[in-house]
C-alpha cells in the first residue's frame, strides 16, 4: 500500500509536520530573529528589522558573550553537564542491559519502574529530594541514629547535590534509548564471536559497544543539554549560588527583561550542540574510512 | 478506515491542519471579542495568582449587580507584557501592579490619573503607606496589600540584639550560614542600605560599590533562596539570612522559631496597589470595586486569607489583638518611615543585571 494511499498515515505525517513546523521550527526561528534585536528593556521592537539593525543588534548580543562571565558559566554548565551524562552513562548502560536480558515477562514491569517517576512532576521530585538531604531531613536523621555520624552533613545547597539531582532527573533519557538498542542486538552475533575464540572483553570492544552506538549517542545528547538548561536545579538544590547556563537564560528574560541577550545565549547553547554533534559525525565516517582501508 | 478520504495527499492534508489551527486561534480571537461587551455591569479585574477570596467577589457582584471577570498573571512582567497587548475593545478595568511597575507603567502613559475623592475608605489607609515615593499624591495608585523584608533569625543560634544592622550580616561568625534571597533587587537593596545608599539608585558607582560590599558577603552566603524562605530556617540549612514578614509570621504559626528585626538603616519594603489602564471601559465601575477592596471588613478579610498586612488602619482596628500588636506584621511608626519602597530603575537594570551574574559567578 503507498504513503499516500493510506490515510492514516496521511494524518499521522501531518500531524507531526504540522507539529514540527508550528511548535519546533516557527519559535527556533523567532528566537534566532529576536537574538538578532536591538537590547532593549522594554517591548521589543519588531517594525524595523532592516540588515543594518540586525547586524548592530547581533554584533552587541553575541559580542557580550565574550566576556570571562559568560565563558566562566559556559564552562562550568559544561563540566557539570560532562559529569552529569558520564554519572548516567555508567549507571545506565548496564542497567539497560540487564533489563533487555531480563526474562520478557519481566521486562515491561522493570520499564514501567523506569518510566513511573515521570508520572510525578518534576520540581515535585526535586522538592522531595531536598525533604531528604536537608540538615534535618530524613538521610541525616537515620545517619545520626545509626551512630554512623555525629554532626549532620550539610548536603543541600552544594555542587554535588545539584549533580545528584540532575542525574535522578535525566536518567531514564539515557536508560530508554539504550534498552532500545540493546533490546535489538541480536545474540546470535555475541555467540558467533565466543564461536570464533572472542573472549567477553573483546565482544564487547568489537561488537557490543559499535552496535550500541547510537544508543549511547542518543542518551548523551537527552542527558547532556537539558544538564545544562535545569535552571530550577540549580536553583534548589544548588542555592543558586553556581548558575549554569540556564540560569543566566533565565535571568536575563525575567530579571533583565532583555530577550535579545537571552535568546543570544540560548541560540549559542544550540550552536555549541550542534558543532558537538558535526564532530561527532565527522569522527565517525573518519573511524569507518580507516576501519575499511 | 473510511472516516478521512482515502485520497488525500500529504500536501493537502498539510495546508488543511494549517488552515484548522490557524481557524481556530481566529475563533478564539472573535470568542474574546464577543465576551467584550460595553455594558456596565461588568468589570474586567487583573490580579495575581491566589490573591482574593472567591466570596469577596462574589458579596460585591450580589450588591451591586455588577459581573466581575478576574483574570489572574503571576508576575509583574506577564501582566505587563499582557496589558501592552490589549487596545480598547478588550482591555481590563482594574490591574495590581506592585511599585515598581507603578512609577513606570505611570511614565509610558499605560494607567489614568485617578480621581481619590471617589473613593470613600482611603481615608482609613495609613498615612506611611500613601504618598510614597514610588506614586507621590497617589495619582495612579491605591493600596492593596503590603509587607517588608527584613532579617531573620533563628533565636537558639543567635543571641537577641546580635543583629541590628544590614551590616552585622558581613560579620564572620555566620560564616555559610546566611540566606538571602533569589531576587536580585531585593539583594542589592540590603547592600546599598548598609552602604546608606538608597535601594533605588540608578548611579552606576554606587551599584558597583554595592556589588564589591556583597562579594565580601558571599562567604557568609549558604543559599539563595528561590522559594518560600521559612523553608531553610525550618530544614535547619540556615541561622539568619534576609526574609518576607509574611514569611516569618507563617513559620511562627507552624512552631518554627523565627525572630524578624527591622535594621536600623530601614527595611525593604513593597506593595501591590489597584491602578485602572487608560483604556479601561467600565471605570466607574473600578471605582467602586476599589473602594470596596479597602473597606474595613472586606481588607481584614482579604489579609486573613492572603497573609499579607493591610494597608487599612481601620480594618487593623478590627482584627485580633495577637495579629494587631504583633510587629512582625505591622511594623513601628519609626521601623515603616525608615523603609524604602521599590521603585523602577529604568536603564539601570541590565547594571544591576551584570553585577549580579558577577556576584554569582564570582568572576
Amino acid at each position: 500500500m503507498s504513503l499516500v494511499r493510506n490515510p492514516f498515515k496521511t494524518a499521522t505525517l501531518t500531524i507531526i509536520w504540522g507539529w514540527l513546523i508550528l511548535l519546533v521550527l516557527a519559535p527556533t526561528l523567532l528566537v534566532v530573529l529576536v537574538s538578532l534585536m536591538p537590547e532593549s528593556t522594554g517591548q521589543l521592537n519588531f517594525s524595523d528589522l532592516s540588515p543594518a539593525v540586525l547586524w548592530q543588534g547581533f554584533l552587541s548580543n553575541y559580542g557580550q558573550l565574550i566576556s570571562p562571565v559568560y565563558i566562566g558559566v559556559f564552562g562550568h554548565s559544561l563540566w557539570i553537564g560532562l559529569i552529569t551524562t558520564v554519572i548516567c552513562l555508567v549507571l545506565g548502560y548496564p542497567f539497560a542491559w540487564m533489563i533487555s536480558r531480563a526474562s520478557p515477562r519481566l521486562q515491561p514491569l522493570l520499564l514501567l519502574l523506569v518510566i513511573i517517576p515521570f508520572w510525578t512532576n518534576s520540581l515535585i521530585r526535586i522538592y522531595a529530594l531536598r525533604t531528604l538531604i536537608a540538615t534535618r531531613g530524613l538521610l541525616n536523621d537515620v545517619l545520626m541514629s545509626l551512630g554512623l555520624i555525629d554532626a549532620p552533613l550539610r548536603l543541600l545547597y552544594t555542587e554535588e547535590a545539584v549533580i545528584v539531582g540532575l542525574v535522578y532527573m535525566l536518567l531514564p533519557f539515557m536508560i530508554l534509548p539504550l534498552y532500545a538498542v540493546f533490546e535489538q542486538l541480536s545474540r546470535a552475533t555475541l555467540e558467533a564471536a565466543r564461536d570464533l575464540g572472542a573472549n567477553g572483553a573483546a565482544s564487547f570492544r568489537h561488537i557490543v559497544l559499535p552496535l550500541t552506538m547510537p544508543g549511547i549517542i542518543a542518551g548523551v545528547l537527552l542527558v547532556f543539554l537539558p544538564a545544562m538548561g535545569m535552571f530550577y536545579v540549580s536553583d534548589l538544590l544548588g542555592g543558586s549560588r553556581h548558575p549554569l547556563i540556564g540560569n543566566i537564560i533565565k535571568g536575563q528574560f525575567l530579571e533583565a527583561n532583555n530577550w535579545s541577550f537571552g535568546s543570544a545565549i540560548s541560540v549559542m547553547l544550540t550552536m555549541i550542540m550542534a558543532f558537538l554533534l558535526l564532530a561527532y559525525y565527522r569522527s565517525v565516517k573518519l573511524f569507518k574510512r580507516e576501519a575499511t582501508l | 478506515m473510511q472516516f478521512l478520504s482515502s485520497r488525500i495527499a500529504p500536501r493537502t492534508a498539510l495546508v488543511t491542519a494549517v488552515a484548522a489551527v490557524t481557524a481556530s486561534f481566529m475563533t478564539l480571537g472573535s470568542a474574546s471579542q464577543a465576551i467584550a461587551d460595553d455594558s456596565d455591569k461588568v468589570l474586567y479585574v487583573y490580579n495575581w495568582t491566589e490573591y482574593m477570596p472567591d466570596e469577596v467577589i462574589e458579596r460585591f457582584e450580589e450588591k451591586t449587580g455588577i459581573d466581575v471577570i478576574y483574570s489572574t498573571f503571576d508576575s509583574n512582567e506577564a501582566m505587563y507584557a499582557k496589558l501592552k497587548l490589549l487596545d480598547s475593545n478588550n482591555s481590563y478595568d482594574l490591574i495590581f501592579p506592585s511599585t515598581y511597575y507603578i512609577d513606570k507603567m505611570a511614565r509610558e502613559g499605560l494607567l489614568q490619573k485617578l480621581d481619590i475623592s471617589k473613593l470613600g475608605n482611603f481615608k482609613d489607609l495609613d498615612p506611611n503607606l500613601v504618598d510614597r515615593e514610588f506614586d507621590k499624591g497617589n495619582q495612579y495608585s491605591v493600596p492593596y496589600m503590603w509587607g517588608s523584608a527584613g532579617i531573620g533569625y533563628n533565636p537558639d543560634y543567635v543571641e537577641t540584639g546580635e543583629l541590628s544592622s544590614w551590616n552585622d550580616l558581613w560579620n564572620d561568625k555566620y560564616r555559610d550560614k546566611l540566606l538571602l534571597s533569589n531576587d536580585m533587587r531585593e539583594v542589592f537593596h540590603v547592600a546599598l542600605a548598609s552602604l546608606g545608599f538608597s535601594g533605588n539608585t540608578t548611579n552606576p558607582d554606587e551599584i558597583k560599590a554595592a556589588y564589591e560590599k556583597l562579594t565580601q558577603l558571599m562567604p557568609n552566603v549558604r543559599a539563595f533562596n528561590s522559594d518560600a524562605a521559612r523553608v531553610p530556617f525550618m530544614q535547619g540549612e540556615v541561622d539568619a539570612g534576609l526574609i518576607w514578614n509574611g514569611e516569618v509570621y507563617q513559620a511562627n504559626e507552624e512552631g518554627v522559631p523565627v525572630d524578624y528585626v527591622y535594621p536600623k538603616e530601614g527595611i525593604i519594603l513593597w506593595m501591590d496597589t489597584m491602578a485602572i489602564p487608560s483604556n479601561a471601559r467600565h471605570v466607574e465601575a473600578a471605582y467602586q470595586f476599589m473602594n470596596y477592596l479597602i473597606s474595613p471588613e472586606v481588607s481584614k478579610e482579604i489579609s486573613e486569607y492572603v497573609g499579607y498586612t493591610t494597608p487599612s488602619l481601620a480594618a487593623k482596628k478590627l482584627m485580633a489583638p495577637e495579629v494587631r500588636d504583633n510587629p512582625v506584621v505591622f511594623p513601628t511608626q519609626a521601623d515603616l518611615e525608615r523603609g524604602e519602597f521599590q521603585t523602577d530603575v529604568g536603564d539601570a537594570l541590565p547594571i544591576y543585571q551584570k553585577y549580579w551574574e558577577k556576584l554569582k559567578t564570582g568572576r
